[in-house]
């Protein structure tokens, strides 16, 4: 499903780079449930951005569904994005002035779907988190638990082949950010969506079907749990 | 897998637009401050274009009864004498020049007026039975000066003079008589009222018109000192005007030419200086409330680049957020466009008023002021939009 092949990455002047990625290749499978693993600058942020098609990699490939993604054109990653993939973030990056069904209806305004088909997806994926009482609240109203869980929705409502969570727990306590992982779990295996996570906490990454650690820019182990 | 397909609009217009009134209403004391501007920008010109319009109107109102093909020949004397011109000369000339088509001399003097044991000083007029045709006079009652009553005790009264020259139960009808000097005049007709305008060369509501042969009772001569001529509509006026000054010049006076065209041309010349100033004004406004926009627009933008962020990373493109922030534009300085027509036009109203005028203000400028204003959204939003579809996701993101 999603392939990256020999990718590098590096920031600063050509004459002097700062390598952050070396020869990254690695394959994610559909349905799969993996956490990308490592210590903060170790080049998983930027990992992810590459997979979340944000940040175009120096040299490499990335293949999404058998398609070798095109980074030249910001509109034509944009779109790739829309309709294959679901951000989930730390900070839940929700508009406070839209009430939470519209909040998860939002990557549906980008593909010209009309207001009412918009709303009826968004209930049915509010539905599918347990917030479906919740939908005409705004962010503010919500714990951020259900705050997190709407999010989720919204990078759900499109149907993408793969959901990218960075940190989704990070800003959560321990027992709300058990629920999430729950839930994440949940989805992944009702609904077959495959789940690439980024943490820096193990506990969560045991959580996993497979651990991908990244250090110095490399991976340097791949586990599928027992 | 799914082609991303090619679009110009990720989103519906409709939608675009309530998205920005949304996000407008959010920062809404930094939206009044950019509309200002643009209000301000916008009501100027509106107002500086209906009141132009509304002023030609009045202009153009002020010629209807004498007609914008009238030329006046005024006497100015050169020595002590009265300044004058030839009567038979005056009523030669319809026949000997093409473009006049007639021509009515007159004298426009001053004298006490009695009658009923009431009066005063007013307008008296030596004319002929050519004037009435002229200058669009209407009877109220009786008749005009005919080309019998030369030299005759006869007079027609306007109808302020009528008024004043009238008691209670004993109006001044024709068949009365009024006291001019030491000679008893004999009212024959009594006029309606009419329009008096800076262009009739007196006030004839206020005057009392006898027949110019008589004048010498009165005046030194009975010679008219003014001419009112009507020429032909397609007479080229500044060559009849030379034309009709050559043949009435004579020694006793200068002759001044005043035609209604030039006087229109004279006040165009004026409306034009005027239209141009406000237009400046106007222009200026715009661009100060244009920048307001760009301002209110870019910190919007810096604002709100976790929002551009996460659009960005759902799948909206640079485009469409170009357009979010472009439509956001046109919408603040479209609402102060209207705002603006709204001003211009009750300012415009209210110096209508104050003038006496009828309000009637040109229609295209309710299209045209919001119009300029949304046009202004446009030029000055590009910039913060083009900005906001550049930022990095990833660093937008970030963004606190």
């Amino acid at each position: 499903m999603l392939k990256l092949f020999n990718i590098d990455k590096r920031y600063g002047p050509p004459e002097r780079p700062i390598p952050v990625l070396r020869d990254v290749t690695l394959s994610v499978a559909a349905g799969d449930f993996c956490a990308i693993l490592g210590p903060s600058g170790s080049g998983k942020s930027t990992l992810m951005n590459i997979i979340g098609l944000l940040d175009r990699p120096s040299a490499g490939q990335v293949v999404l569904d058998d398609a070798a993604v095109d980074f030249t054109s910001p509109a034509a990653t944009a779109r790739l994005r829309n309709l294959t993939l679901g951000f989930v973030f730390q900070a839940f990056h929700l508009m406070p002035r839209l009430t939470a069904w519209e909040n998860v209806a939002l990557p549906l305004l980008y593909r010209r779907e009309d207001r009412a088909r918009r709303k009826a997806r968004a209930l049915a994926m509010l539905d599918q988190v347990g917030l479906a009482d919740r939908a005409d609240h705004r962010p503010s109203e919500l714990s951020g638990g259900q705050k997190q869980r709407v999010a989720l929705a919204r990078a759900l409502v499109g149907h993408p082949k793969l959901i990218l969570a960075d940190e989704p727990t990070g800003s959560l306590d321990s027992v709300t950010a058990g629920e999430v992982m729950a839930l994440l779990r949940d989805l992944n295996r009702r609904l077959g969506v495959t789940i690439v996570m980024v943490t820096h906490d193990r506990d969560l990454a045991a959580r996993c079907d497979r651990r991908i650690e990244v250090l110095d820019g490399r991976i340097v182990r791949d586990t599928a749990a027992a | 897998m799914t082609s991303p397909r090619p679009y110009a609009f990720g989103v519906p217009l409709g939608e675009g637009v309530a998205e920005a009134l949304g996000n407008l209403q959010d920062q809404r004391q930094r939206s009044v401050l950019a509309l200002l501007g643009i209000l301000i920008g916008t009501a100027s010109i509106v107002a500086m274009l209906t009141i132009g319009h509304m002023a030609q109107r009045e202009t153009l109102k002020m010629f209807k009864h004498l007609g914008v093909d009238i030329l006046q020949i005024h006497a100015i004397p050169t020595g002590l004498g009265a300044g004058q011109v030839d009567r038979a000369a005056v009523e030669a000339l319809s026949l000997s020049d093409p473009a006049v088509l007639a021509a009515a001399p007159l004298t426009s003097g001053r004298g006490a007026v009695t009658a009923n044991g009431l009066g005063g000083d007013m307008g008296v007029v030596p004319s002929t039975a050519a004037l009435p045709a002229l200058t669009g006079m209407r009877l109220a009652s009786g008749r005009f000066l005919g080309p019998l009553d030369d030299g005759g005790l006869v007079a027609v009264v306007g109808a302020e003079t009528a008024r004043k020259l009238s008691l209670p139960g004993a109006p001044l009808v024709p068949g009365g008589q009024v006291r001019i000097k030491d000679y008893l005049y004999t009212v024959v007709g009594v006029l309606a009222p009419m329009p008096y305008t800076a262009f009739d060369p007196t006030n004839f509501n206020d005057a009392v018109q006898i027949p110019l042969s008589g004048a010498g009772r009165f005046t030194p001569s009975s010679q008219p000192d003014t001419v009112l001529i009507r020429m032909r509509p397609d007479a080229d006026v500044k060559a009849a005007g030379r034309r009709v000054s050559a043949a009435l010049a004579n020694p006793s006076a200068r002759l001044q030419v005043i035609s209604a065209r030039d006087l229109i041309d004279g006040m165009n010349a004026q409306k034009a200086i005027h239209t141009r100033l406000l237009t400046a004004i106007g222009a200026i406004s715009l661009l100060v409330g244009g920048i307001g926009v760009m301002n209110v627009m870019l910190m919007g933008v810096m604002e709100r680049r976790r929002e551009i962020g996460l659009r960005a990373a759902i799948g909206a493109t640079p485009r469409d957020l170009q357009l979010m922030f472009l439509i956001e534009a046109v919408v603040l300085a479209f609402v102060g466009g209207v705002a603006g027509l709204a001003f211009g036009l009750a300012a415009a109203f209210v110096a209508a008023k104050a003038s006496g005028w009828d309000f009637a203000p040109p229609l295209y400028v309710i299209g045209l002021g919001p119009g300029m204003a949304a046009l202004v959204g446009v030029t000055f939003g590009f910039y913060p939009a083009l900005k906001a579809s550049r930022l990095d996701p990833i660093e937008a993101l970030r963004a606190e």
